[in-house]
C-alpha cells in the first residue's frame, strides 16, 4: 500500500490500541522500507528443481535403450551421491523435533537428491530387474528411501511423496489430482476400498504413536489429511452400493466424522475441520438419499421442490455455527 | 452507493492491521484480541476453505429457492421463461441486500448471491435480445452490472467481472467494425490498456477512503496483464489466423512480426525492473508470469530445445538465478531482501508448496500389467509437470 501504509498504525494509536513503544518500533521497521523476496526467491527454487527433476526423468524415460546405459546411470548416481553429500554436510543430524537449518538450499537439495534417487531405482528395475516381477517391491524401496529422508532431514515435502508411495504400494493414488478425479475407482474395487480405509486408519495410528513418543510431531497435519482424504473418499464411493455394504460404509464415515471432529480441535486445523465437514455433509446427503429411494418421487415431487430451501437454510445455519463455535475453541 | 456501514469497513481495515502487526511480532495475541473485541466487524470468513464452502452452500440456496419459483411459473409457460431470468436476478439483489443488511461481507454466502446476480442479467439480456451473433449486447449489461455490485456491495470478484466484460465489450465493438477494426485491434487494445493503466494508477494516488484500493489495485493489474497480451506474439498471430483469416506460409510472418516479437520480449523485463524498481510486489507476479508465457510463445512456434533438455537446463538456471541472488540479498538488512518481511510475510504460497510437490511428483501405482516392460513408477516421469514451461 501506498499512502495507507501506516495509516491503519497511525489510527490504532490514536485510539490507544497500542503503545507509543509499539507505534515507535514500527514506524521504525517502515522506515526500513523492507522489499522481501523471500518467499518468490523460495518459489524459484521449487520450480526449478521440479523442472530440473521432470527434466531428468523423461531423458532417462526416452533413452532407456539407446544411450549407454552404465553412463547414464553414472552420471545419475554421481548426481544423488553429491547431493546426498551436501545433505549430509549441512544438516544437523537427526532430531526429534522440527529443525532448522541455516541454509536455504538443504530443503531444495534434500528434495533433488531424493526425487533422483527415485528415478534411479526405477530405471534400475525397468532395465535390470533387481527386484524381478516384485513389482511391489519397486514402490516399496523408494518409499522407504523417502520416509527415511523425510525424518533424517526433516522435510515435508519429502514426506508427501512418500506417504503417496505408501499409497501407491497398497495400490491407490493418492496425487492431489488423482484422489478427486476418481481414478482408484472404488466403486468398481471394493477391495480397494478395504485397503484405503486400512490404510487411512494405520496413518491415523501412526500419529498417536508419534504423539506417545514425541517423534516429529508436527508431521501429524500431513498424515491426518491424507487419511481424511482417503477414508472419506473411499467410503463416499461406497455409499452409492447396491448391496448392504454401503450400510458398513457409512458407519465408518460417521465415525471417521467424529475422529476427525475431536482431531481437528486438538490440533486447531481449520483445514481438517472444514474437510470433514464437507465430507460429513455429502455422506449425510447420500444417505438420505438412500432411505428416500424407494418412496415413490412422482407423487411427493413437489413438496420436495418447496422443502429444499428450507433445507438449505437449515444447512446454512448449522454450519454457520459450527464454524463460530470452531473458531471460538481455538481462539481459546 | 455503497451499503455497508463505512465504520465497519474502516474497522476492518484496522482489524487487518492487528493481524498483521500480531504475525510480525510487533503486538501480543492478547492485545490483537483487545483490538478485535474493541472494533465491531463483519461477519467474514477469513479462510478461504470455509469461503468457498458457504460459497456452495449459498449458490444451493439461491438455486433451490429459484426452482421453488420456476415450480410455480411452469404454469405461465413460454411467457415465464422470457421473464425467470428477470425474477432470478430479483433474488440475488434481494438476498444480497439481506446478506448485507445482516452485515455479511466476504463470508461466501454473499459471494454466490452477488455473483448470481451477475449470471442472471447476463442470461436474461441474451433470451430478451437473442443476439447470437456478436456477445456484444450481453456483455455491455454485464458490465454495467458488475460495476453496479462492485460500487454497492464492495464485491472484488465482480471487478474481475466487470474487467473481463469492458474488454469483451472492446474486442465485440472492434469486430464491429469490420475487418479494419480487426487489424488494428492489438493496438487499440493496448492504447486502452495502457490509457486505464495510468487511469487507475492515478486515482489510487489520489485515493482517500481506504476501502476502494483493492478494486482499483485489481483493475490496474488486470491492466498490466491485458497490455502484456494485447500485443504478444503469440496472441496476435493466433487471433489473426482465427479472425482474419490470414494464413502464415512456413518462410513468412505476420505484418509488423519484429514489433510483435520484441514487444513479448521487452514488456516482462521493463514489468520485472519496475516491480523490483518500485517494489511492487503484485507487479513481480505479473511479470514472472508474463514471462513463464513469453517462454511459452516461443516454444510454441520454434522447437528450440527438446523438452527434457529444456527443463533440465531451465531448472540449472533457474536454480543458478535464485541462488545467486539469495547469496546477494541474504545479509541485507533493508531495501530489497531475503529476509523475510515481518508485516506482510504471506506463508500460504509456501504452505502450497508441498501441495504442488505432491502433485508433480507423487508416485502411482504401477499398472499390474503382465508386460515386463511396464515402466514401474510412472509418477517419476514428472509428465504433470511437463508443460507449464
Amino acid at each position: 500500500m501506498t499512502q495507507f501504509d501506516g495509516q491503519a498504525t497511525q489510527q490504532l494509536f490514536e485510539k490507544n490500541l497500542i503503545t507509543e513503544n509499539q507505534f515507535k518500533e514500527i514506524k521504525e521497521y517502515r522506515s526500513l522500507n523492507i522489499f522481501s523476496l523471500n518467499v518468490e526467491l523460495k518459489l524459484l527454487l521449487s520450480i526449478s528443481v521440479l523442472m530440473f527433476t521432470s527434466g531428468i526423468g523423461i531423458l532417462i524415460y526416452d533413452n532407456i535403450d539407446s544411450i549407454g546405459h552404465i553412463a547414464l546411470l553414472a552420471i545419475l548416481f554421481a548426481l544423488i551421491c553429491g547431493c546426498f553429500y551436501y545433505c549430509f554436510k549441512n544438516s544437523k543430524g537427526f532430531q526429534k523435533t522440527e529443525t532448522t537449518t541455516e541454509s536455504h538450499f538443504l530443503e531444495y537439495i534434500v528434495l533433488t537428491a531424493n526425487v533422483l534417487t527415485c528415478i534411479f531405482i526405477g530405471y534400475l528395475q525397468v532395465q535390470y530387474e533387481v527386484f524381478g516381477t516384485h513389482y511391489g517391491l519397486a514402490t516399496l524401496v523408494p518409499t522407504i528411501v523417502s520416509f527415511f529422508c523425510a525424518y533424517y532431514f526433516d522435510n515435508k515435502s519429502v514426506l508427501t511423496i512418500a506417504v503417496t508411495g505408501l499409497a501407491a504400494y497398497v495400490g491407490l493414488s493418492v496425487t492431489p489430482q488423482d484422489i478427486f478425479n476418481g481414478n482408484n475407482n472404488f466403486y468398481a474395487n471394493q477391495s480397494l476400498s478395504y485397503s484405503a480405509i486400512m490404510l487411512g486408519v494405520l496413518l491415523i495410528l501412526w500419529t498417536v504413536y508419534s504423539f506417545k513418543i514425541k517423534l516429529k510431531t508436527h508431521f501429524t497435519l500431513v498424515y491426518l489429511t491424507f487419511a481424511l482424504h482417503i477414508i472419506s473418499i473411499a467410503s463416499i464411493s461406497n455409499l452409492y452400493s447396491y448391496d448392504l455394504s454401503w450400510i458398513l460404509f457409512s458407519l465408518v464415515l460417521a465415525v471417521s466424522s467424529y475422529y476427525f471432529y475431536k482431531v481437528s480441535h486438538q490440533l486447531k486445523a481449520i483445514s481438517l475441520y472444514v474437510f470433514m465437514i464437507i465430507y460429513a455433509y455429502i455422506g449425510f446427503n447420500i444417505f438420505l438419499f438412500k432411505i428416500f429411494e424407494h418412496a415413490d418421487f412422482d407423487d411427493i415431487w413437489v413438496l420436495f421442490v418447496m422443502l429444499l430451501p428450507a433445507y438449505f437454510i437449515g444447512s446454512i445455519v448449522l454450519f454457520i455455527k459450527l464454524i463460530k463455535k470452531f473458531n471460538k475453541e481455538i481462539a481459546e | 452507493m455503497i451499503v455497508h456501514d463505512k465504520e465497519l469497513l474502516n474497522n476492518l481495515f484496522l482489524t487487518e492491521e492487528a493481524d498483521s502487526l500480531e504475525r510480525g511480532g510487533f503486538i501480543s495475541k492478547e492485545q490483537k484480541k483487545i483490538i478485535r473485541n474493541e472494533l465491531s466487524s463483519f461477519k467474514i470468513q477469513n479462510n478461504i476453505l470455509v469461503r468457498l464452502g458457504f460459497f456452495l452452500l449459498g449458490t444451493f440456496l439461491y438455486s433451490s429457492i429459484c426452482g421453488f419459483v420456476s415450480l410455480i411459473g411452469l404454469s405461465a409457460e413460454g411467457y415465464f421463461f422470457k421473464i425467470c431470468c428477470f425474477l432470478f436476478a430479483g433474488i440475488g439483489i434481494t438476498g444480497a441486500e439481506f446478506l448485507a443488511g445482516n452485515k455479511y461481507y466476504r463470508h461466501g454466502l454473499d459471494d454466490a448471491f452477488i455473483l448470481g446476480i451477475i449470471l442472471n442479467v447476463g442470461c436474461a439480456v441474451f433470451i430478451l435480445t437473442e443476439d447470437f451473433k456478436t456477445g456484444l449486447t450481453p456483455a455491455i449489461f454485464i458490465a454495467i452490472a458488475s460495476f453496479l455490485t462492485y460500487k454497492r456491495y464492495l464485491h472484488l470478484l465482480s471487478m474481475v467481472i466487470f474487467c473481463l466484460a469492458s474488454s469483451a465489450v472492446l474486442f465485440f465493438g472492434m469486430f464491429e467494425i469490420g475487418d479494419i477494426g480487426k487489424t488494428i485491434l492489438p493496438f487499440a487494445v493496448m492504447l486502452v490498456s495502457a490509457g486505464f493503466y495510468f487511469f487507475t494508477k492515478n486515482r489510487i494516488k489520489n485515493l482517500k477512503e481506504v476501502y476502494y484500493y483493492n478494486g482499483l489495485l485489481l483493475a490496474n493489474s488486470f491492466c498490466l496483464i491485458l497490455f502484456y497480451l494485447s500485443c504478444n506474439y503469440l496472441v496476435v498471430r493466433e487471433l489473426s489466423a482465427e479472425l482474419l483469416g490470414v494464413d502464415v506460409k512456413p518462410g513468412q510472418d505476420i505484418p509488423f512480426s519484429y514489433f510483435f516479437y520484441a514487444f513479448t520480449f521487452i514488456v516482462p523485463a521493463v514489468y520485472l525492473f519496475r516491480a523490483l524498481k518500485t517494489k511492487d510486489r503484485i507487479m513481480l507476479w505479473i511479470s514472472f508470469a508474463t514471462l513463464a508465457f513469453t517462454v511459452f510463445t516461443i516454444r510454441f512456434y520454434y522447437s528450440v530445445l527438446p523438452i527434457e533438455a529444456a527443463l533440465t537446463i531451465g531448472g540449472l538456471i533457474l536454480f543458478g538465478i535464485a541462488f545467486f541472488s539469495i547469496q546477494k540479498l541474504k545479509n541485507k538488512e533493508s531495501g530489497l531482501t531475503f529476509k523475510p518481511d515481518r508485516i506482510n510475510h504471506s506463508t500460504a504460497i509456501l504452505n502450497a508448496e508441498t501441495l504442488i510437490v505432491a502433485s508433480a511428483l507423487g508416485m502411482k501405482p504401477e499398472v499390474k500389467a503382465e508386460s515386463p516392460m511396464e515402466f514401474g513408477d510412472g509418477g517419476f516421469s514428472g509428465g504433470g509437470s511437463g508443460g507449464s514451461f
